[in-house]
């Protein structure tokens, strides 16, 4: 086993319930749940890798449903991270932040979208290509 | 060889960048911030000074030529450039073990390594910041804090420097160049009333007050004029006031002789509570990023259990008592009136050490002078705790909308609802 990437554990989690046992102890046993207390899962902690450099936005259209992305969804965007191919990025295209998925096929930079309905882009130049962020997670409510 | 440098890294035009980096149409127009009330131009691009637009140009007198000018105005954005600015020093702390909180968009940060690798660390912070916040910084690194800030202004004057300048990295010769041309009020520390009487010493350049009598200078400006003089010669005098992470919390809180039944009675509650939590923190020199009030009813009475809170973020630390206070107010929306509540507090988290420089001095509205929490506290050694506060009347908790910010642009990063919206089409 190697370790490939190390990283700040964020320290500024949101103040989220937890659940604390009383310290001082009555006489008589010891409560034996007293080993097992945890704090409860800290989804900041989990979801937000990188604190400082995440954003998170709503999506506003259809063009990515077939990407597990539909209208009202929220996508968690980690900035400055180098995006791949294959990546769902925030693209500034005429002004906007649009949300696509990044082609890298040899010397072609294409943003493709995720609903035949729209029709794929076709970066000409790198420089012209601007990626604000690499959405990496995708919040979608069932209910 | 190892030496101890410092960085001073700040951000260029602050609020206009933090304005940009979430808005992709503003970039190359020229910018403005407007002040409270969308009063005057509190920050601007450079390309808005290009136009001759100076801080406190009145806004009322832009804005009939400002859409012929291409001119973009948008209000002061307090809660955006808060936490922007707690994600700047978050990245700066990834890159050293020293870091002082200056200012909103300035801090200090400690190198130990050779000086040689002092630009390629200084880069390193450069790009990390344009890149993971789309800010755009400058940084100068220099023995002392002086020289760091020194080095900051030439690297954002001098062209080839592209945002980087190491002091102790450039040729003697260019460093004395600089120096035997640096009116010395351009020197940190140096303002327009020391500067006329280092004048009439002759001494009206960063060189001739490096060069000149340290001794005679603190006779005639004090020791904090000295220790300016030694810092220009490299000598360390004003220490780095590290920013430590204080875990901790400051808890305030009571069980009530009586039931709490009423949001009236629990605002009386919340806003004494609030106060007596501020004076703590003042004691100490502290302030809090983030507030929690809450409020419980007893845990013997299984029939109406109730046992909310509300925490607010702050767009700054702060020490601030009418600050405090207001936030407080965020729990009473969630009292149930005729619940009976016996106990309730305030929590504080997130303290640092007070800053330095107030964080948003040119946004401060009159009450938020910093001078009232230890004024406050004063009053109380003197006169007991009970003898001066705020009363319930000056505790409105909508203030923020009686203000006039009319082009302001979304809280993207504090409010979900107002979260960055990104096209899908």
């Amino acid at each position: 086993m190697s370790i490939l990437d190390i990283r700040a554990v964020p320290v500024t989690a949101p103040a989220l319930e937890v659940p604390m046992m009383p310290t001082a102890v009555q006489a008589g046993f010891p409560s034996p749940a007293l080993d097992f207390v945890h704090e409860s899962i800290n989804l900041q902690e989990h979801l937000v890798y990188d604190p400082p450099a995440t954003f998170i936005a709503r999506v506003s259209g259809d063009s990515m449903v077939g990407a597990g992305i539909s209208h009202g969804d929220q996508l968690l965007i980690h900035k400055g991270t180098r995006p791949r191919d294959g990546d769902v990025v925030i693209a500034v295209l005429d002004g906007q932040f649009t949300v696509k998925r990044l082609r890298l096929t040899g010397a072609r930079i294409r943003l493709e979208a995720a609903n035949p309905e729209y029709p794929d882009i076709e970066i000409p130049e790198l420089s012209e290509l601007s990626i604000w962020g690499v959405a990496y997670m995708c919040l979608h409510g069932l209910r | 060889m190892s030496q101890h440098l410092l960085a001073l890294v700040d951000v260029n035009s602050f609020y206009v960048s933090c304005e940009r980096a979430f808005d992709p149409t503003l970039a190359g127009r020229p910018v403005l911030v407007l002040s409270n009330n969308d009063g005057c131009a509190v920050a601007m691009s450079a390309e808005a000074k290009e136009l001759g637009i100076t801080v406190g140009a009145p806004w009322f007198k832009l804005a009939p030529t400002a859409q012929q000018r291409g001119l973009v105005a948008r209000s002061s954005n307090y809660e955006l450039y808060g936490d922007m600015s707690h994600r700047f020093l978050q990245v700066i702390g990834e890159h050293s073990h020293e870091v002082e909180k200056y200012s909103i968009d300035e801090a200090f940060a400690g190198y130990g390594g050779p000086l040689q690798g002092a630009g390629l660390w200084a880069e390193g912070i450069r790009r990390d910041i344009s890149e993971r916040l789309s800010l755009p910084v400058g940084i100068g690194v220099g023995r002392t804090k002086t020289l760091a800030k020194l080095a900051n202004l030439a690297a954002k004057r001098v062209p080839g420097m592209q945002g980087v300048c190491v002091w102790d990295g450039l040729d003697a010769e260019y460093r004395e160049w600089v120096m035997t041309r640096l009116p010395v009020q351009q020197i940190w520390g140096v303002g327009p009333r020391s500067a006329k009487k280092l004048a009439a010493l002759g001494l009206t350049t960063a060189a001739a007050l490096r060069d000149s009598d340290a001794q005679l200078i603190r006779r005639q400006l004090g020791v904090t004029m000295m220790r300016t003089v030694l810092e220009l010669r490299g000598q360390p005098c004003i220490q780095l006031e590290e920013e430590r992470e204080f875990r901790d919390s400051l808890v305030f809180s009571r069980s009530f002789s009586t039931p709490v039944s009423t949001r009236e009675i629990m605002a009386q509650v919340m806003a004494s509570y609030a106060q007596r939590a501020c004076t703590r923190l003042n004691s100490r020199s502290t302030e809090a990023k983030t507030l929690t009030s809450w409020a419980m009813t007893s845990q013997f009475n299984s029939a109406a259990k109730d046992s909310p809170s509300a925490t607010l973020s702050l767009p700054a630390p702060t020490n601030d008592p009418v600050l405090l206070t207001r936030a407080a107010q965020a729990l009473l929306p969630r009292i149930t009136e005729g619940t009976r509540y016996t106990k309730a507090g305030i929590t504080l988290t997130d303290l640092s050490p007070q800053g330095v420089q107030p964080s948003f001095d040119l946004f401060a509205e009159p009450q938020q002078d910093r001078g009232l929490g230890p004024l406050l506290q004063q009053v109380r050694e003197k006169s007991g705790t009970d003898a001066i506060g705020m009363g319930r009347g000056g505790l409105r908790t909508a203030a923020e909308w009686e203000m006039r910010r009319e082009m302001m642009s979304p809280r993207y990063t504090t409010r979900w609802e107002e979260m960055l919206e990104v096209h899908a089409r």
